[in-house]
């Protein structure tokens, strides 16, 4: 079949024997456009809405791709007979599509926040899914129906689309420098531009390329062109995204703005904005003078505001003293000090007020740094802050620089890192937070002088209490694996209620002139005393605070008013007035035996008595949320809800709200699943007896497929949670993870091609190595990370790509070989069907590897697929089985 | 910037609109009580003294039963401040949601803004225990309702909203209510501002309660309270909001203190989301 063209009847092509070298560039643009489209597509929703939600839609849109192969699977000879058409159709609409789905999308912007209370978000939420979902259909599309032409060779093919995949993620990541958010869906509509051309080029058919010019300039036109013409927005940002409310401020103005691949940061200056936090309430009765206009907000993605301190003048500068993290210079005076994390300057603005004889001080985030050491207008607000002499700036993680330093430190300060001053509701996404890890507060505490003070400051606005048990937990174990079982001594622990607390704890323990004078300190700024030498914990409030923690969301009956009234007359008839609480009360039974103050508080001190005493774990067993400490291979302040109570959860969503990213991994895993399973079974339903019923070895070719798409992914995700140790940047990880993987297999697939005279004695081999290495790397990868983190941020890019290329090359071995088998095999259906398979259990890996990781942490992942590929090897002997009465291929 | 201003127009247009020009309903009087011992009671005497309609009169008692029994409102001063409060016509500012007003959920008003639901509203009123003539600050407008919550129980109640656009929508409703027959929220008085320095003129207050999101208690606001004073904030997303608790004790050496609580005073309370009264029953997402 061949369709008319301007320049006659096309020549047919053979796919399968020498194409040209458009065709595969064409294939690898296409499939970096795919990637690229990812990626913008979570960007988008990173910067516009939640970026959790921004996976979800992208992880299910890629059932495109599962969907495209059991469609094809079933109507193979239709699109065999059709495939020109089934291209050109596919590349013409794809770029425009990309365009329109995101504009259509942008205007049904959905918000999490009322995602339980309002039926009509749920909607919102899935026409974002079709309408990104469209345009991932057109890639599948193209890219089934190259892989169907070109079976024969598919290691070559597969070489071009992984490798293009990758290199178009570098790309991206580039294209970050250069975009706005609003505007990163050009970077995959130019690769879709050159990819279609030269399809068009290497089928030849000049129609098809000025048809594509057209496409490409409706496509950008109207991207440019419509949003001002219809007044809609590009990129519609939530109005509940932190820069929403800044810019609605009458003064605001924007001050510094950057797009980068660390994030899209913005700086707002307004009188509106003021930070203070955790500041004490006495502040507004001993403070002769408030700092007026100090800060600028500080956004990243949207998401914020830190505070970015101005230089204040010296009549101003008591106002430190009353912010909690002031804690650790009430007792050292004129220390060394480091600060562990630069972010808006606070904490550096104060330790260097306190009178700090130097100041050490780290940032990890190049895009922050670079704002403050080299915009001049920044750098006058701050007062040149990173310039003051006593400075010292460390570009890379501080928890890195505290375990390789020879450095010893007064006073260390680690507060509020990465968190913004105000919540946000729905924004909590599962985040690797390594800064407040078990191994990380071992360096500090080593890094510090005899004597020397760590203090960690977080937000303790959560009730119950979550993050700051688990911090309490998680430092007590560090102090014992660096000073010995009894640290009773080496803790002081200050908090505000609802409002944020401050461990501090000293290398050789607090003398008790030191306690009296914090406890006097914490006493004058009314602060609640949580933990300090000696405390005495009211032990009589364990019981009613748990059992209260737990009927909070789990009260098995009839709602009970505070002041206690009867329950029975909830039962009461519907019209008749309702008796009020007053009437409720049993005459003659007293009220309460024991009456908690303020819960938060009282079980953060029951939870100290027990951390130093014993008997922890039956009080976290008994606890209503998960407290695990946070280690380098679970470093997350989330996944607090217990996996047992999951489900009781389902119908009290709005209790958890900080909890939805985690749920909405189930929620992702569950969709997945499903998919998945409904797109391998679609084929098998429609054809298990017709289709399939002359293939052997068809179970084993399912298993031995599955475990490809799933192993590959599920290694890919892991090491980017991984790799953020050493690149601490979750989209640079991404990147760099993506392309190393992709372009290394991509080289495996096309070395592969050597071997497929002898697969069956040489690919167990590769299987083996494949496990072994992926196992190893579980266990041996956090101190090689450690080290790269140190170095110079280009050299850390090398170094882990140079990590990644021993596993991934071999990787790139099993796919394109399978494949390969099946097509020679004749196995055609089969073949489409496998790369479905491969494709819908690559959603579903990707959507388990979170999971994985919060509950048996970070190298679970990578041994989990070490053994999806051993598990493959007995399967890939059934891959090799001919058809009936056809002759084994020499393999 | 021009998107933002069609939308606030718009937006004041409907809301004025939800408003029936020619309903004019009459002012409750503070001796008047509506009926509490019945719906159809007080369905009708609200009908006849005030004029509203049967569905909105009919959601208020309904919510209001839930309210009660869950103990959100306790005091007969609450009960009655609920009964004569039409949250319709505050939920009626954001179009999109005109119909929800009695519903347990928090509603969007736009401009990132919520309308707390009426229990939470409710529960935090309660906790300031507003008596005939205290002086009463709100920081954040928003939709409304929370003053006109407050001015069925003070003749003086002062609010502040940061948000330009909706602190102009919010007035317009107010007027327009007012001009309707909603006598009661003369007291209101209104201003568009930075709330966080309070309003000094107008102050010392008796109470003052804040419903935006805030990482330190503004200083100002402290000293605008009177010693004895209380403020209430809620902390956390909506929906699973805690209700800090702040009261400003002066000792007899004039030593001010600040102490923070829980709304309950540190009890734990089962919470009892989203509930609606079905069948004489509380119905929500906990009774499943």
């Amino acid at each position: 079949m061949a369709l008319k063209a301007s320049a006659g009847i096309l020549p047919d092509v053979d796919f399968d024997n020498r194409p040209s070298l458009a065709f595969y560039l064409s294939v690898a643009l296409i499939a970096g456009c795919v990637i690229a489209l990812q990626i913008g597509i979570m960007r988008i929703f990173s910067v516009g809405s939640w970026a959790h939600f921004g996976s979800l839609v992208v992880s299910l849109a890629m059932f495109g791709f599962g969907l495209t192969s059991a469609v094809m699977c079933v109507g193979k000879p239709w699109f065999e007979k059709h495939w020109r058409g089934a291209v050109k159709g596919a590349l013409l609409l794809f770029g425009p599509m990309m365009v329109a789905s995101n504009l259509i999308a942008q205007q049904v912007p959905f918000n999490a926040i009322f995602l339980v209370s309002d039926p009509v978000q749920k909607w919102r939420l899935f026409a974002n899914f079709v309408l990104y979902f469209l345009p991932f259909l057109c890639g599948a599309l193209y890219l089934g129906v190259v892989f169907l032409k070109a079976q024969k060779t598919f290691n070559r093919v597969y070489f071009a689309d992984l490798a293009g995949s990758g290199a178009c993620g570098l790309l991206f990541l580039l294209a970050m420098y250069l975009f706005r958010p609003q505007n990163l869906v050009i970077a995959p509509l130019v690769l879709w531009f050159l990819g279609s051309l030269l399809w068009f080029v290497a089928v030849s058919d000049r129609r098809g390329l000025i048809q594509t010019t057209v496409a490409a300039v409706l496509a950008v036109g109207g991207h440019l062109a419509l949003p001002p013409l219809l007044d809609i927005p590009k990129i519609a940002v939530s109005d509940y995204k932190g820069v929403a409310y800044a810019r609605k401020f009458p003064d605001a103005e924007r001050v510094y703005e950057r797009s980068t691949p660390f994030g899209y940061m913005e700086i707002y200056d307004s009188s509106y904005l003021h930070f203070a936090p955790g500041q004490s309430d006495n502040a507004a009765f001993n403070l002769p003078e408030m700092p007026s206009r100090a800060y600028r907000g500080m956004y990243i993605d949207s998401e914020g505001p830190s505070g970015i301190i101005k230089q204040l003048p010296d009549s101003q500068t008591a106002y430190f003293r009353f912010l909690m993290m002031y804690y650790p210079y009430v007792v050292k005076k004129n220390p060394e000090t480091f600060v562990v994390q630069f972010g808006g300057g606070l904490s550096t603005a104060m330790a260097l007020r306190a009178g700090s004889k130097s100041v050490t001080v780290a940032e990890g985030n190049p895009m922050v740094l670079n704002a403050f050491l080299h915009d001049d207008e920044l750098k006058r607000f701050t007062g040149d802050i990173l310039g003051d002499e006593r400075i010292e700036v460390i570009d890379y993680e501080g928890r890195l620089y505290a375990a390789r330093t020879k450095r010893k430190f007064d006073v260390i300060d680690l507060a509020l890192a990465d968190s913004a001053g105000l919540s946000q509701p729905g924004g909590f996404a599962i985040v690797e937070k390594f800064s407040y890890t078990r191994e990380a507060m071992r360096n500090y505490m080593q890094a510090l002088k005899p004597g020397g003070v760590l203090a960690v400051t977080l937000w303790n606005k959560e009730e119950p209490p979550k993050s700051v048990l688990k911090l309490y937990s998680t430092m007590v174990a560090a102090a014992r694996d660096v000073e010995g079982q009894d640290v009773a001594d080496r803790f002081f622990v200050g908090a505000s209620y609802l409002s944020t607390a401050t461990v501090l704890f000293k290398r050789g323990g607090f003398t008790p002139a030191e306690v009296e004078t914090l406890r006097k300190h914490t006493a004058a700024m009314s602060f609640d005393e949580i933990y300090s030498p000696g405390f005495k914990a009211d032990l009589s409030l364990l019981e009613p605070t748990l059992k209260g923690y737990h009927d909070q969301f789990f009260y098995d009956g009839a709602p009970q008013d505070p002041l206690g009234s009867d329950p029975a007359l909830e039962r009461a008839p519907t019209d008749a007035a309702p008796a009020g609480p007053e009437g409720g009360d049993k005459e003659g039974q007293p009220q309460t035996v024991t009456v908690p103050k303020v819960p938060a508080t009282d079980i953060g001190r029951l939870w100290w008595h027990h951390l130093i005493h014993g008997g922890i774990e039956q009080v976290a067993n008994r606890y209503v949320f998960d407290t695990r400490i946070l280690t380098n291979h679970q470093p997350y302040f989330a996944a607090y809800i217990k996996v047992k109570d999951l489900l009781k959860f389902t119908d009290r969503l709005e209790l958890v709200q900080d909890e939805w990213g985690f749920l909405l991994l189930w929620a992702t895993l569950a969709i997945a699943g499903v998919a998945a399973l409904t797109l391998v079974l679609f084929p098998v339903v429609f054809g298990w007896r017709t289709i399939f019923s002359r293939y052997p070895g068809k179970f084993g070719t399912m298993v031995y497929f599955l475990c490809l798409g799933l192993g590959y992914i599920v290694v890919e995700v892991g090491l980017i949670s991984h790799f953020m140790l050493a690149l601490s940047n979750a989209t640079v990880s991404a990147s760099v993870l993506i392309t190393g993987m992709l372009v290394f297999s991509g080289l495996g697939s096309f070395v592969s091609e050597r071997f497929l005279g002898r697969a069956r004695t040489f690919m167990p081999k590769v299987f083996v190595a494949i496990g072994a290495l992926l196992i190893a790397y579980g266990f041996l990868l956090d101190p090689v990370l450690d080290a790269v983190g140190t170095l110079p941020y280009a050299l850390r890019i090398i170094a882990c790509l140079a990590i990644i290329f021993p596993p991934a090359f071999l990787m790139g071995f099993p796919m394109p070989t399978g494949m390969t088998m099946l097509g020679r095999l004749g196995k055609d259906h089969m073949f489409l069907w496998a790369w479905g398979i491969n494709g819908s259990f690559s959603v579903l890996g990707a959507a388990l590897v979170p999971i994985i990781s919060t509950s048996f942490g970070l190298p679970a992942a990578l041994l989990v697929g070490g053994i999806a590929y051993l598990v493959a090897i007995p399967a890939f002997y059934r891959v090799l089985l001919p058809l009936p009465g056809k002759p084994a291929i020499a393999a | 910037m021009r998107r933002a201003i069609t939308a606030g127009v718009t937006a004041l247009f409907v809301t004025l609109l939800a408003l029936p020009a020619t309903a004019q309903f009459k002012p409750i009087r503070v001796d008047q009580t509506p009926p509490m011992d019945s719906k159809e009671n007080y369905v009708d005497w609200m009908k006849a003294n005030r004029g509203e309609s049967e569905k909105w009169l009919t959601q208020r008692w309904n919510r209001y039963v839930a309210a009660v029994r869950v103990g959100d409102i306790k005091t007969d001063k609450m009960k009655r401040a609920f009964l004569l409060t039409p949250r319709e016509v505050f939920a009626a500012g954001n179009p999109p949601v005109k119909e929800r007003g009695y519903e347990h959920a928090f509603l969007d008003m736009g401009y990132g803004v919520t309308m707390s639901g009426p229990h939470l509203q409710s529960r935090m009123t309660d906790v300031l225990d507003v008596k005939r003539g205290d002086r009463v600050l709100e920081i954040g407008t928003g939709s409304g309702t929370q003053s006109a919550y407050l001015a069925q129980l003070t003749d003086q109640v002062y609010t502040i909203e940061i948000i330009a656009p909706l602190a102009e929508r919010t007035r317009g409703v107010y007027d327009k209510a007012i001009a309707a027959g909603y006598e009661e929220l003369k007291v209101i008085k209104t201003k568009q501002a930075d709330g966080y320095y309070g309003w000094p003129e107008a102050g010392p207050f008796d109470k003052i309660i804040v419903t935006c999101g805030i990482d330190h208690i503004p200083p100002p606001l402290l000293q605008q309270l009177k010693p004895g004073g209380v403020m209430v904030i809620p902390v956390g997303p909506p929906g699973a909001q805690r209700v800090l608790k702040v009261v400003k004790q002066v000792a007899a050496d004039g030593n001010i203190t600040v102490t923070r609580e829980d709304i309950y005073g540190g009890r734990i309370v089962p919470f009892v989301p989203f509930t609606k009264l079905v069948d004489g029953e509380v119905k929500g997402t906990h009774n499943r």
